[in-house]
């Protein structure tokens, strides 16, 4: 008999995200965990949100899980195939007409307190022309931390935690409180928390900096801060409940039963 | 009027060396490989590239040195290569000439361009690294005369005093590569699924190149004008490529080709063989030296033993892995066109991607 009371980190992630969609919401997600956690959150969680696409598919429900954004797997069951220009242009528009109604999940490889993402590149010993990592670049995220609201998807280490990324494809909070108007952004989008594998961030809403809400049963407020490479209030956080066997059930065998994005470790 | 052209013939007389080139497709689906690869058996050279969502096809044009400037938004056969290696290495070698923006900036850029507009306004990429760095200075651009001198500019909206809007450019775009999945002599296409930015660049380019899985006549594309998506007088050339697209899907036709976009993430580690060579012995010296640091641990030990072989094997041309020249070599330049390509790939293999019709994808590919 599988073992569905023992849960993998990422898992934990999955069903994080799953928990934080909220009723009728309009989730934008990429693949990945977003996916594995937006379709728990469809099948069991939370049915009545809507799953979009930033390559324009929307409502999308998939019977297998999709590699990427513009996959057959998508484009096969949805309700409306949207060139993406159409959906750049919803997501403006639902900024315009003052709907709060979309979530969206976003990745990065540095994030930092006011939840500036980069997904670009990281310099090392070289520059933005020359980098010594270099990354596939902001795809949708851009646009997406421009008008929505957002949960950053990050893993927790203190290199990807840092005071200052050294280049910002995704806004953030800026540098603090106003630091999007000044900026040029809508004030009232932004970064909602950050769902790693040790925690989940929230954003203080005087100092729009990062803190802790709360930590697994599997981590502890200390091993967040061991693993973030800035000041980490932790003083607020609080336990978050791990998945019962039967979502763990329902990710394994429904969802990604080829494990495509969650690995389950042999038994 | 009839459109038809080979593969060769199309490639040959409308891919003009240093033009701007649209590709269609989205990073794993609907990539107009066919031309692409024709493009590069005939040494086509120093394109300008927009490709929206990139994929293997640009990471092949980059690998293979054909582009002058790459305009990006993201490059990832998603699923299968997290960043497209050949774009990395190239960028971190600092080899390639390239700008970013983000998605949404890029594929409105294209839009406009099907629109006509002189540039374009949005409320985009403002307080990013998007705006501030630039990968092409404004001299580097006035030397580039089919590129504008501004990768971007922030200017105040006219129509509301005080609003900040960040102006970009219209790309002028020479050549569009699409495939689709019907089109007649004409030049009418029928796109099945999304269209991404096909449409738009196929209406922008001064010449547009279509590979479609099946010609159909003028008569029976037009028996459902709602299927219909591009006008034939858009369009130059006509060109029959079934699996056109592979090794990415093609929607109500095929799925992606698993064995090959695997196959192409770890050749494409490797420019060539001297590169493997000395990226296996750089390797094995760091393996080497984890293991050193920690004796008591067997698995860093084996790890770096397996690593120091495979270093003396690619030394010693004993075993020496699969590179991207060896990939292109096998799947591009000898294969002189979409037939043999097929022939090589062989029947039953491209029999598992055929979409399965109550899915829309294929649980065998």
């Amino acid at each position: 008999m599988a073992d569905y009371t023992k849960y993998t980190k990422q898992e934990m992630q999955a069903y994080a995200i799953a928990k934080n969609i909220k009723e009728n919401q309009i989730v934008i997600v990429g693949t990945g965990l977003p996916l594995i956690g937006a379709s728990l959150a469809k099948r069991v969680v939370c049915p009545s949100c809507h799953p979009i696409v930033e390559s324009g598919l929307m409502d999308c429900d998939p019977v297998e899980v999709p590699r990427s954004v513009g996959d057959n797997r998508f484009m096969a069951h949805c309700a409306v195939q949207w060139p993406n220009v159409r959906f750049v242009g919803f997501e403006a528009n639902e900024w315009l007409h003052d709907e709060d109604r979309l979530i969206a999940f976003i990745g990065g490889a540095q994030i930092d307190p006011y939840g500036n993402v980069n997904s670009t590149c990281i310099f090392g010993k070289g520059d933005y022309l020359q980098p010594a990592t270099r990354f596939t670049g902001s795809g949708g995220a851009n646009g997406i931390a421009t008008y929505c609201n957002t949960i950053i998807m990050m893993q927790h280490q203190k290199r990807r935690f840092m005071d200052k990324v050294d280049y910002i494809t995704s806004c953030g909070w800026m540098d603090g409180p106003g630091g999007r108007e000044k900026a040029g952004l809508p004030g009232n989008r932004g970064p909602q928390m950050v769902v790693t594998d040790l925690g989940i961030m929230k954003f203080d809403e005087n100092t729009k900096r990062m803190y802790l809400a709360y930590y697994y049963p599997f981590s502890t407020p200390e091993m967040v801060q061991e693993n973030t490479g800035f000041e980490v209030d932790v003083s607020r956080a609080q336990l978050f409940e791990g998945p019962s066997p039967e979502i763990i059930k329902i990710i394994r065998e429904e969802i990604d039963p080829g494990q495509a994005f969650i690995k389950v470790p042999k038994e | 009027m009839n459109k038809v052209f080979s593969l060769h013939d199309a490639v040959a007389k409308f891919v003009e060396d240093g033009d701007v080139l649209a590709i269609g497709g989205f990073t794993t689906n609907r990539k107009p490989y066919a031309t692409v690869s024709e493009m590069l058996r005939q040494g086509k050279k120093d394109f300008i590239v927009y490709a929206g969502p990139g994929g293997g096809e640009v990471d092949m044009l980059i690998g293979e040195g054909r582009v002058a400037a790459y305009i990006n938004c993201y490059t990832a056969n998603s699923g299968y290569t997290n960043v497209s290696r050949r774009f990395r290495a190239a960028i971190e070698k600092g080899e390639l000439t390239y700008e970013d923006y983000s998605q949404d900036v890029l594929m409105l850029m294209l839009h406009a361009a099907s629109l006509g507009l002189p540039f374009l306004p949005v409320r985009l990429m403002q307080g990013s690294g998007l705006m501030k760095f630039w990968g092409i200075s404004e001299e580097k651009r006035k030397a580039m005369p089919k590129l504008e001198d501004l990768k971007c500019a922030e200017i105040e909206n006219p129509m509301v005093p005080g609003q900040k809007v960040v102006a970009v450019p219209v790309p002028r775009i020479d050549t569009a590569i699409i495939h689709v999945q019907q089109a007649s002599p004409d030049g009418t296409c029928i796109i099945c699924g999304d269209e991404f930015h096909d449409i738009d660049i196929a209406v922008a380019a001064r010449k547009t190149i279509v590979t479609c899985e099946e010609i159909v006549s003028d008569e029976f594309i037009r028996r459902d004008p709602t299927k219909t998506r591009i006008f034939g007088e858009c369009v130059q050339a006509v060109v029959k490529a079934p699996y056109g697209a592979w090794p990415s899907q093609c929607y109500d036709y095929y799925d992606d080709d698993d064995a090959g976009l695997k196959e192409y993430d770890k050749a494409s580690k490797y420019q060539d063989a001297e590169d493997a060579k000395q990226q296996l012995a750089k390797a094995a010296a760091k393996a080497e030296k984890a293991a050193a640091a920690k004796p008591e641990d067997g698995k860093l030990a084996e790890a770096a033993q397996r690593a120091k072989k495979a270093a003396e094997d690619a030394a010693s041309g004993v075993k020496i892995p699969e590179t991207f020249k060896d990939y292109v070599d096998k799947w591009v330049y000898s294969c002189p066109d979409q037939e043999a390509l097929l022939d090589k790939i062989g029947g039953s293999r491209l029999m598992r991607l055929k979409n399965e019709p109550h899915l829309g994808y294929s649980t065998t590919h």
